[in-house]
């Protein structure tokens, strides 16, 4: 009985021995995607540098492409990116995190599910959508607070970029929170701590890492965000810290780069890959670093 | 019956308790008096209600949404779940360690003080918290690292830990729940020596399926099945003459 069914498992069917070939053809194409991506960058990026110095690229301090003497200077555009992505995370993660912590522990039952949903819709709603609230929505409100505000804003494009980042860092720190073991929470109550202090002193910390992972994912997110930006906060490639002024970020140069008919081959055209690359290299950071944490935080505490 | 069995007085008392979890019955009609400076064994098949009759002594059932608890369990002679009682005063009170090591990512020093600080009481800190680890047997080893993480300790030393942050409350009673059963055979050996010194010091009420770990500690033991107290007495009269059929089959390990 049991023999045969060995020498039967020996032969493979024509569907299993072409399993591995088909899920390999899959898999490549798949990878390839990737690969040709980053070469595409790559080789772009490196005809640039060696056009433009990398000095000029990374130290100067003026954006300004089509000029009669172009001037790359990336700063510009790198501040404006951090400017919108931390401006926007200041507002996403105090408000997600203690959403989170609301959900995990004080609210109801109904009413956790329902800031479920509406977080999961939230979640739903398409990027350019905000972008056009905050343009039409958003600024005029602020305008009539403040005037010295324009129409193409810095603030604007922070408040309707943390509305997006809002579900990512409320969902991934939420599920933090819940993964810490229950008998942890109940060891502090069985302690006499009152539940506040668990709260504080024993949920948090478990938690800690990946809450600090929620918060990097959606910095990286904010970082990649293009279309609230291009919409709210205008295209203007200059080096200013006024949140009421409009500004033009990483993404946004790359889109507007994208719909003009830039030839071939320019300058210009090159600039566009090398800001992709450093769009690529921030992005990717953030995200790894999110790992690490995680990774850094459940596997690495045990000896 | 239980009181004459062991001529001390009862330090906690359930009466008629009865507790449900969204309507599923785990706990009913139990009445149970659990004598001062003795061991209690509670025993019986999982699912049997032991977790659930522990956890009722400090409370810690009502933190389980869907809850209900009915009838009444006195400390002392007083209800723990009238009205003005806190719940936090008659957990430190009443201690409990937990069947897995549940040290908080913290140092070991702040792990013992965890209870100590919740509470105030923290003008002898250091004192105390020698006091506890020197009761479990870390003291020696770990007085110089006490700022390492407590989750670096081995297994069985992380549970001796949970111990000591009890202890260092100077609780009345402890409330051990199934405390050996993710350990290996040493380290459980450590722990049940460990909880065999405390004997006398503390009343101690000892939730384990290990019928042998409860021969070997208790002098009292209470038999559960089904979520009710089948019977109860001194661990010697239980395990050697079974007044009930149940209690004899799930001893001799004819239990289904």
């Amino acid at each position: 009985m049991r023999p045969q069914v060995l020498a039967a498992s020996r032969v493979p069917g024509l569907g299993d021995r072409l399993a591995g070939p088909a899920f390999l053809v899959c898999a490549l194409l798949s990878a390839s995607v990737a690969i040709v991506l980053l070469a595409v960058i790559g080789v772009e990026t490196a005809r640039f540098f060696s056009q433009v110095s990398p000095l000029e690229f990374f130290a100067r301090t003026r954006w300004a492409p089509l000029a009669e003497t172009p001037n790359f200077g990336v700063l510009p555009l790198f501040a404006a990116t951090a400017q919108v992505a931390v401006g926007a995370l200041c507002i996403a993660a105090p408000l997600g995190l203690l959403m989170a912590l609301y959900i995990a522990q004080y609210a109801g039952e109904t009413v956790a599910r329902g800031l479920n949903a509406i977080m999961g819709g939230l979640a739903g709603v398409p990027t350019v959508i905000l972008g056009y609230l905050a343009l039409n929505l958003v600024t005029p409100a602020l305008r009539s607070l403040w005037a010295g505000v324009e129409a193409f804003n810095a603030l604007s494009a922070c408040i309707a970029v943390a509305a997006m980042l809002l579900p990512t860092v409320v969902v991934l720190s939420r599920d933090a929170l819940a993964r810490v073991p229950v008998p942890l929470m109940e060891a502090g109550l069985a302690l006499g701590a009152p539940r506040g202090r668990v709260v504080l002193r024993v949920q948090l910390p478990a938690a800690g890492a990946g809450m600090a992972a929620a918060v990097l994912m959606a910095l990286a997110r904010a970082v990649g965000e293009t279309m609230i930006v291009t919409l709210a906060a205008g295209n203007q490639a200059q080096l200013g810290w006024s949140p009421l002024e409009g500004l033009r970020t990483l993404t946004a140069y790359i889109a507007q780069a994208s719909l003009g008919d830039t030839a071939t081959g320019t300058l210009q055209y090159g600039s566009f890959f090398a800001v992709s690359a450093v769009l690529v290299a921030v992005s990717w950071g953030l995200r790894g670093l999110a790992g690490l944490v995680v990774a850094r935080a459940s596997g690495w505490r045990r000896p | 019956m239980n009181r004459s069995a062991s001529g001390r007085s009862p330090v906690l008392v359930a009466e008629d308790l009865s507790v449900s979890f969204a309507g599923k019955v785990a706990l009913e009609g139990v009445s149970l008096a659990i004598p001062r400076g003795c061991l209690t064994a509670l025993i019986g098949p999982e699912g049997g209600g032991k977790s659930t009759l522990l956890r009722s002594f400090n409370r810690l059932n009502e933190l389980t949404p869907g809850a209900v608890t009915a009838g009444i369990v006195r400390l002392n002679g007083v209800d723990i779940h009238q009205g003005g009682v806190d719940a936090a005063t008659v957990r430190r009170k009443v201690g409990m360690v937990f069947p897995e090591a549940t040290l908080f990512p913290r140092s070991i020093f702040d792990n013992v003080a965890f209870g100590l600080r919740a509470s105030g009481q923290v003008e002898e800190l250091h004192n105390r918290i020698e006091e506890a680890l020197t009761t479990v047997g870390l003291w020696s080893g770990i007085a110089d690292t006490l700022d390492a993480r407590a989750l670096s300790l081995a297994p069985g030393d992380r549970q001796r830990l949970c111990f000591a942050r009890t202890l260092a409350l100077r609780p009345e009673v402890l409330l051990l729940d199934e405390p050996t059963t993710a350990l290996d055979s040493a380290a459980t050996a450590r722990i049940e020596s460990l909880v065999h010194g405390l004997k006398g010091d503390y009343t101690i009420v000892l939730a384990t399926s290990g019928r042998r770990q409860a021969a070997r500690l208790s002098e009292l033991t209470a038999y559960l099945e089904g979520g009710e107290l089948v019977e109860h007495g001194p661990t010697e009269t239980i395990f050697t003459n079974p007044r009930d059929a149940r209690t004899e089959s799930y001893l001799t390990g004819r239990f289904r």
